[in-house]
C-alpha cells in the first residue's frame, strides 16, 4: 500500500504537481482545440471559433466523398484488423510454447519488428513489392496485408503478456486429464486469453484506422481511406470539415473504448 | 480401477545433469507411496516420468505389467495434483471436476453426476457454480484432487500438494487425503520434502537422494532400519557411531551403528561398561516441553544426542559433568553393516 501522496513526496508535491498538470494539458489541449475549431460558423479552421454551428458536421456527414472515404476505411481497417488478430494469437500461443531461449527471443523480435521500422520505409518497400506482384496490383490485398502486420504486435504483445502470466502447469494438467492438444487450445487457452485477444482487437483496429502511411503508398487508384481523405483535406482546402470529421472519428474511438470499459467491468462483477 | 505400478531402472538426465540415475520402484495396487528427499534428490523428476511429463533415456514405467514408457500422458489415465494446483481459472468447479469426463467425451449427465459424486466425496457440494478464486487454499486443494480422481484414474499422482497450506490445515488434509485414497483404492504415488507429511500419509516411503532411490520401506522400517547413513540422518535425529565386530571388541571397523536419542537413557556410574553405554562432559541441556534434551561429548563416538521424558531429574546435569548414558535394549540398535556391497534398491519387506 502506497503512503499518502503527500507524505510520500514532501516539498517536492508541487512542482510534481505542475508537471502532471503540464502533461496533461500538452495531451487534451490540441485535442480541445481540434474540436473547438470544428463547430465554427466561418469557412476556416481557426481558434477561437467564429460563433457557433454544427454546419461542417452536416457537410461531412452529407458528402459522398468522405461517406466513400469512411466506407472504405471501415472494411479495410475490419479485415486487416481480423488478420492481425489471428496473426497476432498464433504467435503469442507459439511463444508460450517455445522452449528454446533464441526460438522465443526470435520470434518476440519478429513481432517488434513492424512497430520498430520507419512506416515510410514500410511503405516503400510493400510499394515495390506490390507493382511487382501482377495479380494483386490494383486491389487492395497488400494495403490490407500490410496494415494487418502493422496491427498484429499489440495483439501479440497483450496476448503473450496474458499467457505468460498463466500458471505453466495448466497445459500438462489438461493433458494428464486426457485432454487433446486441440482440445487444450479450445477449452484452455482460448478462453483464457480472449479479454486480451479483445483488448487487442480494439488496439489494432484504432492503430489500423487512424494509419496514413500505408494508404499513401498501397491504396489503389482511385481508393481513398479516411486518413488519406484527411490527408487530402489538410493540403487541399483546410476547411472546418476537417476538424469536423477528426471530431467525429475520435468521439466514435472513446465509445468504443468506454463500452470495452463498461463491458470489462461488468465480467469482473459476478452477478 | 487400480493397478500396480512399476518403474524399471529409470535414468533421466536434462543438459548434463543426470537427475535420475537408475530409479526402480514398485507399488502395489491400491498402496501409498510416498517419494520423500530433499530438493534437487530427483524425487519431483520421478513423478513427472510416471505422468508421461518427462521422457526418460533408460527403463521402463509399467502399469499392471503394460509398458507404458512411450505413452502420452493423455492415454496413461492417470490423475495428478500439483503443487499449485493447476485449477483452470475461467472453468467452475463443477467444470474442472469435469474436465477429464469432458476430454473422454463422456454423456453431459454423467459428467454433472460424476461432478456432483465428487465433490461429495472431498466434502465440497454446494460449491459447484463457484469459481477457483473464490476458493480457499484448502478448498482448491480438494478440487484438485477430485478433479484428477473424477476420470478413476489408473494412478493418482501427487506433487507437494500440502507445500502451499499453513501447518495445521496440512495437517488436516494430511488426514483427509488418505481417508479420500483408502475409499477410492487408487494406486498413489506422492512426492513431499515434509518427512512428517510422509509417514502420516505413506504406507511405504522411499527416500531419494542424489538421483537414486536409497530405500523404499514402511516408515517404522525406514526409521529402525535405515539402509544408510543418509537415511539415519534424514529421517529424524540419530546418533551415527562405529560399530566394530559381531561382538563389540573387534578393532576392524564393520558398520555404523544408529542409535536413537529416545533409545538412550541417563544411567548410574555403576553401570558396567558395556557397547552401547557412551559416558562424558554435558554440553547443552534443553527443555523442549514434551523432552530434555541432552548433549554429550563421549571420547571417540563424538557427541551424543539424547532425548529424555520430561520427566527426568536433570538437576544434576550441568554443562562439563560428567555423565552416563545408556541404551539397554541392544535389540533398538540398528548396524548398517559395512561389509555387505550397498544396494542400489533394498528389497521390499511385505508387510
Amino acid at each position: 500500500m502506497n503512503p499518502p501522496l503527500r507524505r510520500a513526496l514532501g516539498h517536492w508535491r508541487a512542482p510534481v504537481c505542475v508537471l502532471a498538470a503540464a502533461a496533461a494539458l500538452l495531451f487534451y489541449v490540441p485535442f480541445l482545440v481540434v474540436v473547438a475549431t470544428s463547430w465554427t460558423g466561418g469557412e476556416f479552421v481557426l481558434f477561437p471559433p467564429q460563433g457557433f454551428s454544427l454546419r461542417w458536421y452536416a457537410s461531412v456527414l452529407g458528402d459522398p466523398e468522405w461517406a466513400q472515404a469512411f466506407r472504405t476505411s471501415l472494411w479495410t481497417s475490419a479485415v486487416a484488423t481480423a488478420v492481425a488478430v489471428v496473426i497476432g494469437t498464433l504467435g503469442a500461443l507459439a511463444l508460450s510454447r517455445l522452449r528454446s531461449r533464441t526460438g522465443r527471443r526470435l520470434l518476440r523480435t519478429l513481432f517488434i519488428v513492424p512497430i520498430a521500422i520507419p512506416p515510410v520505409a514500410y511503405g516503400a518497400g510493400l510499394y515495390l513489392v506490390n507493382i511487382g506482384s501482377e495479380p494483386l496490383y490494383g486491389t487492395f490485398v497488400l494495403f490490407v496485408l500490410g496494415e494487418a502486420v502493422l496491427g498484429a504486435p499489440y495483439v501479440f504483445v497483450l496476448v503473450a503478456n496474458r499467457l505468460e502470466q498463466t500458471d505453466p502447469t495448466l497445459h500438462p494438467a489438461a493433458a494428464t486429464l486426457g485432454a487433446s492438444w486441440p482440445m487444450i487450445l479450445w477449452r484452455v487457452d482460448l478462453p483464457l486469453v480472449l479479454p486480451s485477444v479483445l483488448r487487442g482487437t480494439l488496439f489494432a483496429f484504432v492503430v489500423i484506422f487512424d494509419e496514413v502511411v500505408l494508404s499513401v503508398f498501397l491504396v489503389p487508384v482511385g481508393g481513398r481511406t479516411l486518413p488519406l481523405q484527411m490527408l487530402g483535406a489538410s493540403q487541399e482546402a483546410f476547411s472546418p470539415q476537417l476538424t469536423a470529421a477528426s471530431t467525429l472519428v475520435s468521439v466514435v474511438a472513446v465509445a468504443a473504448l468506454a463500452l470495452f470499459g463498461l463491458a470489462a467491468r461488468i465480467r469482473k462483477d459476478p452477478p | 480401477m487400480t493397478v500396480g505400478l512399476t518403474v524399471d531402472d529409470v535414468r533421466v538426465t536434462l543438459g548434463d545433469n543426470e537427475v535420475l540415475k537408475g530409479v526402480t520402484l514398485h507399488a502395489e495396487p491400491g498402496e501409498f507411496v510416498t517419494l520423500l528427499g530433499a530438493s534437487g534428490s530427483g524425487k519431483s523428476t520421478l513423478l513427472n516420468v510416471v505422468a508421461g511429463l518427462q521422457d526418460v533415456d533408460r527403463g521402463a514405467v509399467l502399469f499392471d505389467g503394460v509398458d507404458v514408457t512411450r505413452r502420452a500422458p493423455r492415454h496413461r489415465k492417470v490423475g495428478v495434483v500439483f503443487q499449485s494446483y493447476a485449477l483452470f481459472p475461467h472453468l467452475t468447479v463443477a467444470e474442472n471436476i469435469a474436465f477429464p469426463l469432458h476430454a473422454a467425451r463422456r454423456p453431459r449427465a454423467e459428467r454433472a453426476a460424476t461432478a456432483q459424486r465428487m465433490l461429495d466425496l472431498v466434502q465440497l457440494a454446494g460449491f459447484a457454480d463457484r469459481k477457483p478464486e473464490s476458493l480457499s487454499g484448502g478448498q482448491r486443494q480438494r478440487v484438485a484432487l477430485a478433479r484428477a480422481l473424477a476420470a478413476d484414474p489408473a494412478v493418482l499422482l501427487l506433487d507437494e500438494p500440502l507445500a502451499a497450506l499453513d501447518k495445521q490445515l496440512r495437517e488436516q488434509m494430511q488426514v483427509e487425503i488418505t481417508r479420500i485414497q483408502r475409499h477410492v483404492g487408487t494406486t498413489t504415488v506422492a512426492v513431499t520434502h515434509d518427512q512428517v507429511e510422509a509417514l502420516t500419509m505413506s504406507d511405504r516411503v522411499a527416500i531419494m537422494h542424489d538421483g537414486r532411490l536409497v530405500q523404499c520401506a514402511t516408515p517404522e522400517e525406514l526409521y529402525r532400519r535405515p539402509a544408510d547413513e543418509y537415511v539415519a540422518r534424514f529421517l529424524g535425529e540419530a546418533n551415527l557411531v562405529e560399530a566394530h565386530g559381531p561382538d563389540g571388541r573387534s578393532p576392524v571397523v564393520t558398520g555404523t551403528a544408529v542409535v536413537r536419542p529416545e533409545d538412550l537413557q541417563l544411567v548410574d556410574a555403576d553401570t558396567p561398561a558395556g557397547r552401547w553405554v557412551f559416558e562424558g562432559p554435558v554440553q547443552l541441556v534443553s527443555f523442549q516441553g514434551s523432552r530434555y534434551r541432552l548433549e554429550l561429548l563421549a571420547g571417540h563416538a563424538g557427541t551424543i544426542l539424547c532425548s529424555l521424558p520430561p520427566h527426568t531429574d536433570v538437576g544434576a546435569l550441568s554443562p562439563g559433568v560428567h555423565a552416563r548414558v545408556a541404551c539397554l535394549d541392544p535389540g533398538l540398535v540398528h548396524v548398517i553393516d559395512h561389509r555387505r556391497p550397498a544396494l542400489d534398491h533394498v528389497p521390499e519387506v511385505v508387510a
